[in-house]
């Protein structure tokens, strides 16, 4: 078969449709402009809600995907439009001539430092979700080192349902991560006491709920409905956060060693270049439009580009796979219907 | 001259006789109102101010300045100038040259007083060709022309407002048109009645020679009184309809100036000084313009010269919609050529609104507060010498604790200069009072104002430095601290580098500096942050900037509007201090940072910041030399 079918980006979703696209006897091309495959699940350290490792995913999924053409670090330099197909241009001088384009640029994490009443970047103790996973993996991280962790807070939703950070969605995944990541700190720091700030906790996935009880009986973490209102700094570098516990309706100040903020999920710039090279359209929260939110969230309203992943919206790591199996088979059928 | 009438009357001037007198008798009684709404303190101010020599002459010099010559609009733009102080000035010196002339030529007037200087030329005949009256003949007929090319160009303004520097302008109400058009033809009336009687009591360039051209229809008499009428009446409508249109700005402005003048505050959103100056409204619509809620079309008709309609019409749903969402920038305020003060309007109006519960902080110790700020590190062992060692109090605020990168660099600079400093609310402080000020709950903002001073006074400190320009301008106006000196951090930073404290580098970055509403416009600091900021880099001008700096669009003025219609605000206010492609964008506002950051294509900081970054400790020789100079 010699049909050419461009997957751009290398993350879980890219591998996951390159890799049925070649159970299917296809030879898909994978753009991918880091160094590494796998994107941000390659950076992550456990899964929840079984705590399946990061790698081993990611390791399964590039030895299936590895009959693709994979370009690492290339970015496309230009799409342009042809009669009946796209001619991409990518930075390493190649260009492919296809009909059809597999969008899976995926999302960014929110930065964090936009925020600037959590003190991320200004305060030594605080780092994300993304920071704490590198620690997870590495062990390195001088946040931790630096102190006893005797007291330990998670802000949840720094970015997301904030209109004020111009991204009024839920980035869906950070509320389990959080109980995920408490767990961890309370496994690694048993002494210490774990404070979750949460404005509400959507528990919707398989096993969340039970998670969510878990951490509560059997890793005793605290649980605090209220949104952080300011953070700030005492002389020994520790960072006091103060927040409205709105179940009890009392304010509530707590000194903490390390403060971890849940950063969710934007739309990635990648995406936002690539829809606007190929002239893709955008919805309202920034993330890119499927030709039918219910029936059709995998198509683009373009003839010939399809979606996988959270290009579209936050998505779960297994939502993302469905969603990239799924565009695997539609892209084999629309192959199908062209011939 | 001599009169043509044995009588000196005709029906024609009644139209004119009643609308004058109706005038006249409005302003009288507003007049007695306005006073006697004032508080008695205030009222006695304004009586001593009028008999002081000093008050008197700027009385004067403001009204002939402003109401004549408007000099403010010469300095906005000139063909609006012109426009204005064309027919003002012009009209104004009609008036009085023709009351000359009646003095002059006749005697024994009695009633005739009223009328004769505005219908003398129909009530005498030329004797002779009086040189003497030549003069009076000319000038009499080249005010007119001033006057007419000022009506000539109100007409194109009605149609091209581009022309006169303004991109939108007021919508006017029913009765404003009748008045408008009143005045229009008032003057080209003028000059038909006038070329009417030319032949017979005199005239000059414009009348005489107009009679001569149209000589078959303007020498026939019989045409003569229907003009007359005509322009009598147009002045009696004019007259007529003036105390409910616009055009009460004229005399009332007479009234606001000696007000003003006087140091009067207001006081009630309806009456006293506040009904002065919302009867003193033009309507020119300058403020539409300059609104920063004017990106929105929506809410153009939330301007001041709105609320001032209506509170003319005392509409009280929309007076109380225009009060509560205003952002307080106080723009408007700075480009009124009356000078309507649209925010003090605006919370005087929130002021009156009572509120079934309101927070009580009686209960807040002070005693904790001192005790937690009285730490100042230096105080004993200091090596700086005693010149300059003062005791700082650094009262970051409320909205710089939401920026805490602004009260880290601050204590960084303020560390580096060797400032014996401690932060008053570093764990959390009480609030300034200047947003309760802003939602007009005094009481509220009293009670704060009154355990901050309690705080200040207590902690020993000689200085205290606001690092938020929206406490900054309470503290100046509302708090009184004896012996304790009130600065902002652009201040104190331009001070720290004056006096060499500061080592400051420069690089080539080109910064563009935001003036905050509060700083700029609320406390009048311009230069500070632009002489500090020339320092450390290249400094580039906005595209409006100092006075007419552009709202960032998150002031906490404003009680209703939506986080959804501030960004467009924010944009724009972004586009306009990127208009000269600058690097970073410096703002000295917690709140401006904070909003600017979320939609600004480049980096946004406190000038604290920017100074940090650039800057190190003086070195010690310098130090020592300094300390020797000083002992």
């Amino acid at each position: 078969m010699k049909e050419n079918i461009v997957i751009i980006g290398g993350g879980i979703a890219g591998l996951e449709a390159a890799g049925q696209l070649a159970a299917l006897g296809y030879k898909p091309i994978i753009i991918e402009k880091s160094d590494h495959l796998g994107g941000h699940v390659a950076e992550w350290h456990r899964l929840f809600p079984d705590m399946t490792p990061a790698r081993d995913v990611v390791g399964g999924l590039i030895s299936r995907a590895s009959g693709s053409n994979i370009f690492l670090n290339t970015e496309i330099s230009f799409v342009n439009k042809l009669k009946d197909s796209y001619n991409i241009m990518l930075s390493n001088g190649i260009s492919i001539i296809t009909r059809i384009i597999l969008v899976t640029t995926g999302f960014s994490v929110f930065e964090a430092a936009r925020k600037e009443e959590y003190g991320y970047g200004v305060y030594d103790q605080v780092m994300t979700n993304r920071d704490l996973e590198h620690w997870f993996n590495t062990g390195k991280d001088k946040r931790v080192d630096n102190c006893a962790m005797n007291a330990v807070g998670f802000v949840h939703c720094v970015g997301s349902r904030d209109e004020k950070a111009k991204n009024p969605q839920c980035s869906k995944v950070c509320c389990i991560t959080a109980i995920k990541q408490a767990i961890e700190i309370k496994q690694r720091f048993p002494e210490a006491m774990v404070y979750c700030f949460y404005m509400d906790l959507r528990m919707f996935g398989k096993k969340y709920e039970d998670f969510y009880i878990n951490a509560q009986r059997d890793y005793g973490i605290r649980f605090i409905r209220g949104r952080v209102s300011e953070v700030s700094e005492n002389i020994d570098g520790r960072v006091i956060v103060k927040a409205e516990d709105t179940l009890s309706g009392k304010p509530v100040k707590v000194t903490l060693d390390l403060l971890v903020l849940m950063a969710g999920m934007v739309c990635s710039q990648e995406s936002t270049k690539v829809a606007n090279m190929a002239n893709l359209p955008v919805d309202s929260d920034g993330f890119l439009k499927s030709r039918d939110n219910v029936t059709a969230i995998i198509e683009s309203p373009k003839e010939g580009v399809f979606y996988a992943g959270a290009c579209t919206g936050p998505k779960t790591v297994p939502e993302t796979l469905a969603e990239a199996r799924a565009a695997a088979l539609e892209v084999h059928l629309y192959i199908k219907s062209l011939e | 001259m001599r009169e043509r009438f044995l009588t000196g009357y005709n029906d024609f001037v009644l139209p004119f006789v009643c609308g004058m007198l109706f005038v006249l008798i409005y302003c009288l009684v507003g007049l007695v109102r306005i006073i006697m709404q004032l508080p008695p303190q205030d009222r006695k101010k304004f009586f001593i101010s009028l008999v002081t020599p000093k008050t008197m002459i700027k009385n004067i010099k403001d009204i002939f300045l402003k109401c004549l010559i408007h000099v403010d609009l010469w300095k906005r733009n000139r063909l609006l100038g012109y426009m204005h102080s064309s027919i003002a000035f012009g009209w104004f010196m009609l008036i009085l040259v023709g009351h000359i002339e009646v003095l002059l030529y006749t005697s024994h007037l009695g009633a005739k007083a009223l009328y004769y200087p505005i219908f003398f030329r129909y009530f005498v005949a030329e004797t002779e060709s009086t040189m003497k009256g030549a003069l009076i003949f000319f000038l009499m007929d080249f005010f007119l022309l001033v006057v007419l090319s000022g009506i000539a160009l109100a007409i194109i303004k009605r149609v091209r407002s581009r022309f006169f520097g303004m991109r939108r302008t007021t919508n006017p109400s029913f009765l404003d048109l009748i008045g408008l058009y009143s005045l229009w033809s008032i003057f080209p009336l003028r000059l038909l009645a006038e070329s009417f009687t030319a032949d017979i009591s005199g005239g000059s360039f414009l009348t005489k020679s107009l009679n001569y051209v149209f000589t078959e229809f303007l020498s026939n008499h019989a045409n003569m009184l229907p003009a007359w009428w005509a322009y009598s009446c147009a002045l009696g409508i004019f007259f007529f309809v003036l105390p409910f249109t616009r055009y009460m700005h004229i005399p009332t402005e007479i009234l606001l100036i000696p007000l003003r003048n006087a140091g009067i505050r207001i006081v009630n959103a309806r009456k006293g000084f506040a009904k002065a100056q919302v009867y003193s409204c033009p309507s020119c619509g300058l403020c539409i313009d300059a609104c920063p809620m004017g990106v929105l079309k929506g809410n153009l008709k939330d301007t001041t010269v709105y609320l001032n309609r209506q509170i003319r019409r005392n509409n009280e749903a929309r007076i109380e919609e225009i009060s509560d969402k205003c952002l307080l920038c106080g723009k408007c305020t700075a480009v009124c050529p009356v000078g309507v003060e649209g925010d003090k309007l605006r919370i005087a109006q929130r002021s009156m609104r009572r509120y079934n519960f309101g927070p009580d902080y009686s209960n807040i110790s002070a005693k904790e507060e001192i005790a937690r700020c009285n730490k100042f590190v230096n105080s004993e062992n200091s090596n700086v010498s005693s010149a300059v060692n003062e005791k700082v109090l650094y009262f970051a605020g409320c909205m710089t604790a939401l920026t805490p990168v602004i009260m880290k660099t601050t204590g960084s600079i303020l560390e580096k200069a060797g400032v014996d400093y401690t932060v008053m609310d570093r764990d959390g402080g009480i609030c300034c009072g200047r947003p309760m000020l802003m939602a007009g709950r005094f009481a509220q903002a009293r009670q704060l104002v009154e355990k901050n001073t309690e705080i200040i006074l207590g902690s020993g400190a000689g200085t205290l430095l606001l690092s938020c320009p929206i406490c900054y301008k309470i503290f100046r106006e509302k708090y009184s601290l004896p012996g304790i000196k009130i600065v902002h951090h652009t201040e104190y930073f331009e001070r720290l580098i004056r006096e060499g404290r500061l080592k400051v580098h420069r690089d080539g970055t080109r910064y563009v500096f935001h003036d905050p509403c509060e700083l700029g416009r609320g406390c009048g600091i311009y230069e500070p942050p632009r002489n500090v900021i020339s320092c450390a880099g290249e400094l580039v001008e906005a595209a409006k900037n100092r006075k007419e700096s552009i709202c960032c669009g998150g002031s906490l003025g404003s009680l209703t509007l939506g986080f959804d219609k501030r960004k467009a605000m924010t944009e724009n206010a972004v586009s306009n201090l990127t208009a000269a492609s600058p690097d970073r964008i410096v703002t000295a506002c917690p709140l401006c940072l904070n909003t600017f950051s979320r939609y600004s294509d480049r980096p946004v900081e406190d000038i604290a910041q920017v100074l940090d970054r650039n800057s190190s400790p003086a070195d010690i020789t310098g130090n020592n030399k300094r300390q020797k100079t000083i002992s």
